[in-house]
């Protein structure tokens, strides 16, 4: 492999790393904010320990979050310098914007995380609020600096030089708003039915069912509603891409005869070489009406685009029939969910909680395969008709090395990320807050004038 | 609007060296400490710095945005130069920010804790070394530009510029600095036999500062590194050198009589001083190549995107400015240094 596939696969790997906490980050202090608004009416402590468990979550998912954030924004730039010279200056709006909802951010968790009892309740859950909005503002600029790539617009292109710059414009641009709505629609039901397949595997085991309950209540709400807008707002997305970029539209669909009234595909194996596809199950005309709202539209097929504009076929269609795929089941999840308000005798049912552990990674592996849609089925360009890919990798050879580090270092955090989780729901289920044991070790810790010494470690910090 | 954006650059740098400096000091104040008090200072900065340590290290990005979005041409040269140094920036902040946060939220304290730690106070260390070698790659005269990627070395073009002596002692000039600001503002959050240790720690800072200062100019000065030529040239920089050298009295006379906020406010003009003479002598040309000065301001972006990136900024600012002093306020960031540190026990709960 070349430099620039290395190059490639660091940008996925780590925007496909960060997405994930980006998404936790977004949609966390949500479910925080809802059991903190609990307690404040029912005074029932379970509700504060879940806020304060969470809360300790988002801490733990933010920072990692910032902190691979902080790596792409460099990236960007170390990876792709000839995109950051001409991109720079004309999708820097929503960067700079993206830059103060970060800090909105950062200021409301500060006030948040240490506030506890120190601010007047309300303004104290208020910026728990600001926490989650920020969030998602910051989630919505960057997509839309995404769109951009993807449907460039607010500046003409003359002799190879970007003039007449409109950086509104370029913000506004045709794609940001179906993506940034899919997008957020994404991170709510990725994290919800995340969270809540976590609580109900300790459901499923018995452990502290009554908080435990109370938590996949919240998460699994959230999760129920934003699956059935995710479908809506994926056909909107592809009516869009229809549009936009119909070549990436026909490697989604692995379509290559252009034809009036064509059929959808699902499933089927793709052979680039031959140009097939078989294997398939086909809905006559569907695909005509999904993208264009009329049964006889034509849809044009792969065969009709210059070879060297087309990007990977099989990895665009197969990524795109497995977020399909999970869309349908996790909608199918939240009807689940919202029969069994009536039923309640399935609650006692251990497969219905099986089932929520089961589903619980599924929305995110819908992310990175929608990501892997938008993202691969742009390619060869990085600025859609505009720049190509190997134009604007870095000339600095090694990429190899890099990436390789890369995939350490972030497996590594992933791993200990996992870890602490699995320790924060241990150390829920002990009912009554046992203290640490003391051993040897942290008695060396804590020093003879003042014992708090570690034990104040995030416990007693945000705990009263 | 230019001028807009070139404040909101130089105060971004400015806080996030001052800010972003001290909370990268207070892990090397750790790491420098005796077992004994490294729990203490611990705490410490965790009280003081935990609310605002999220939104110091944010002026990276905004520095970061600025520079990409107005300074289009500088920004590149900078990310295909020093890609090695700017990953090791990158491995360090990732290494100490994550470790940082699990010390204090993982919901188990054990052996874990000891690796948190090491790894934090490494982290703390590095980074600052490793982001004062690549300011210095920018400015020490090495940098190689060329079109011709395929037959020019490796080490040419990507290592010798940022790998050298001159850089590492700009490095550790840098890492001292922020123990300085650290060391300096900590006093003021302790009392008694800790607070005497700070008072300790920081004077040894400043002597470690001063000394490597002094190396830097003579070692630059020897070996023609025009960046120092030309600081040495320059009467406003010698004027703010010497200035910051003449401060340390007063200095030290508030960090003795205890006034918190006054030699808080000295620790910090001394980096303003520091800063602004390095800058001045050069700016705007703050890229030196081996054949050639590269202004800041060539290349620049669009006068439309200029006044659009300006507005946002006097926007942001106006609406994070006063949240950021606010939550400062609130934490008593600013006047818990007028009071007695009784408050430990309760403060946590
Ligand atoms: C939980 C995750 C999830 C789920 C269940 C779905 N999607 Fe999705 N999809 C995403 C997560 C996602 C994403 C990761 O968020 C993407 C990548 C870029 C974007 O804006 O959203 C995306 C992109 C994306 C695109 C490409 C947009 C573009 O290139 O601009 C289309 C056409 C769809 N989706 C369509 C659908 C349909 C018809 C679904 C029906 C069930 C669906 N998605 C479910
Ligand atoms: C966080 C969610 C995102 C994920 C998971 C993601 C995923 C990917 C993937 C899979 C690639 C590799 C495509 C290929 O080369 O075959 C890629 C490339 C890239 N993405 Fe995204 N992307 C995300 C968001 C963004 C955003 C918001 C931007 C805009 C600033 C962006 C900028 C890039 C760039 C510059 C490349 C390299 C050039 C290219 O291959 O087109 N990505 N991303
Ligand atoms: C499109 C997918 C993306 C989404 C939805 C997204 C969203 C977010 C969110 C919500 C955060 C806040 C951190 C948290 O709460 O955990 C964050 C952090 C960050 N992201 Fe992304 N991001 C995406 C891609 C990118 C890209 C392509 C860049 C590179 C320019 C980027 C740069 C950053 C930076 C610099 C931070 C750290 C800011 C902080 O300290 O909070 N993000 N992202």
């Amino acid at each position: 492999m070349e430099n620039l596939d290395y190059a490639r696969l660091q940008m996925a790997f780590t925007l496909g790393f960060h997405i994930i906490f980006a998404c936790i980050g977004m949609v966390m202090p949500f479910f925080m904010v809802v059991a903190h608004h609990k307690w404040l009416k029912t005074r029932d402590p379970i509700y504060l320990k879940l806020a304060k468990a969470w809360l300790k979550g988002v801490a733990i998912f933010f920072v990692t979050g910032a902190v691979s954030g902080t790596a792409l924004s460099f990236e960007l730039g170390m990876l792709w310098p000839e995109f950051m010279k001409h991109a720079g200056p004309i999708i820097g709006m929503p960067f700079s914007l993206e830059g103060a909802a970060f800090f909105v951010e950062a200021i409301a968790l500060g006030f948040y995380l240490y506030g506890w009892k120190r601010l007047p309740e309300k303004f104290h859950w208020f910026t728990g609020i600001i926490i989650g909005v920020a969030g998602v503002a910051s989630g919505i600029l960057v997509v839309s600096a995404n769109g951009w790539m993807n449907a460039p617009s607010g500046f003409e292109y003359i002799n190879g030089e970007f003039t007449n710059i409109d950086p509104v414009q370029a913000l506004l641009n045709p794609a940001w708003f179906t993506q940034a709505l899919h997008m957020t629609l994404a991170a709510f039901v990725a994290t919800s039915f995340g969270v809540a397949g976590i609580h109900a595997f300790q459901i499923f085991r018995g452990k502290n069912v009554d908080l435990h309950t109370k938590a996949f209540k919240i998460a699994v709400v959230f999760g129920a509603v934003t699956a059935f807008l995710q479908p809506i707002s994926g056909d909107l997305s592809a009516k869009d891409v229809a549009k936009r970029q119909p070549v990436k539209l026909a490697a989604m669909e692995a379509h290559y005869e252009t034809e009036k009234g064509a059929p959808l595909y699902i499933g089927g194996i793709v052979d680039e070489e031959n140009r097939s596809v078989s294997n398939k199950i086909e809905i006559p005309k569907a695909l005509s009406f999904l993208a264009f709202g009329d049964f006889n539209a034509e849809v044009k097929g792969l065969n009709d685009f210059p070879d060297d504009e087309l990007p990977p076929v099989s990895i665009v269609h197969y990524a795109f029939q497995i977020m399909v795929g999970i869309g349908t089941l996790l909608m199918l999840a939240g009807l689940i969910y919202f029969i069994s308000l009536k039923k309640k005798n399935w609650l006692k049912n251990k497969y219905y909680w099986l089932l929520f552990i089961i589903i619980a990674p599924l929305g995110f592996v819908a992310i990175e395969a929608g990501w892997v849609v938008t993202e691969v089925g742009r390619q060869p360009w990085i600025i859609h008709q505009i720049m190509r890919t190997e134009d604007a990798v870095t000339p600095m050879p090694g990429m190899k090395y890099s990436f390789f580090f890369y995939l350490f270092l972030y497996t590594i955090l992933a791993i200990t990320v996992t870890w602490l989780m699995n320790r924060q729901i241990k150390s829920l289920n002990q009912q009554p807050q046992t203290k640490p044991t003391k051993n040897k070790l942290e008695q060396t810790f804590s020093n003879q004038d003042k014992p708090r010494g570690v034990k104040s470690s995030g416990e007693n910090k945000i705990d009263d | 609007m230019l001028y807009v954006v070139l404040f909101f650059l130089l105060f971004s740098l400015l806080l996030y060296v001052l800010l972003g400096g001290a909370d990268f000091g207070a892990g090397i104040v750790e790491l420098f400490s005796s077992a004994e008090h490294r729990e203490k200072t611990r705490d410490t900065i965790y009280r003081v710095m935990g609310p605002i340590w999220e939104a110091n290290h944010i002026w990276l990005i905004i520095l970061l945005v600025i520079l990409w979005v107005a300074f289009p041409v500088y920004f590149n040269i900078m990310v295909v130069y020093l890609h090695i140094p700017l990953t090791l920036v990158l491995l360090g902040i990732t290494i100490r920010g994550v470790a940082f946060v699990f010390r204090h939220y993982d919901a188990v304290v054990d052996q874990s804790q000891l690796w948190y730690n090491r790894l934090f106070r490494i982290g703390s260390f590095v980074t600052p070394v490793f982001l004062g070698m690549s300011f210095a790659a920018l400015v020490g005269g090495k940098i190689t530009l060329t079109e011709d990627f395929t037959h020019t070395g490796f080490y040419e073009l990507f290592m010798q510029n940022w790998l050298n002596i001159f850089n590492l002692l700009v490095g550790l000039f840098y890492a001292s600095l922020c123990a300085f600001l650290a060391a300096t503002f900590l006093i003021g959050e302790a009392n008694g036999e800790v607070r005497k240790l700070y008072s300790r720690r920081s004077a040894f800072f400043t002597v470690i500062l001063v000394i490597l200062g002094l190396i830097l100019l003579l070692y630059g000065y020897f070996k023609d590194i025009e960046f120092v030529k030309d600081f040495l040239h320059n009467p406003v920089s010698l004027i703010c050198i010497g200035l910051s050298g003449v401060l340390l009295i007063p200095l030290w006379k508030f960090i003795k009589k205890g006034y918190r906020i006054a030699s808080r406010f000295m620790a910090g003009l001394q980096v303003i001083l520091i800063l602004f003479a390095a800058l001045y002598a050069h700016f705007p040309y703050i890229i030196i190549t081996e054949e050639k000065e590269l202004s800041l301001l060539e290349g620049i972006a669009t006068p439309s995107t200029i006044s659009n990136l300006a507005i946002m900024l006097i926007i942001g600012g106006a609406v994070i400015l006063p949240g950021l002093f606010h939550l400062m306020k609130s934490f008593n960031m600013i006047k818990v240094l007028e009071k007695p540190d009784n408050t430990d026990e309760n403060e946590y709960s």
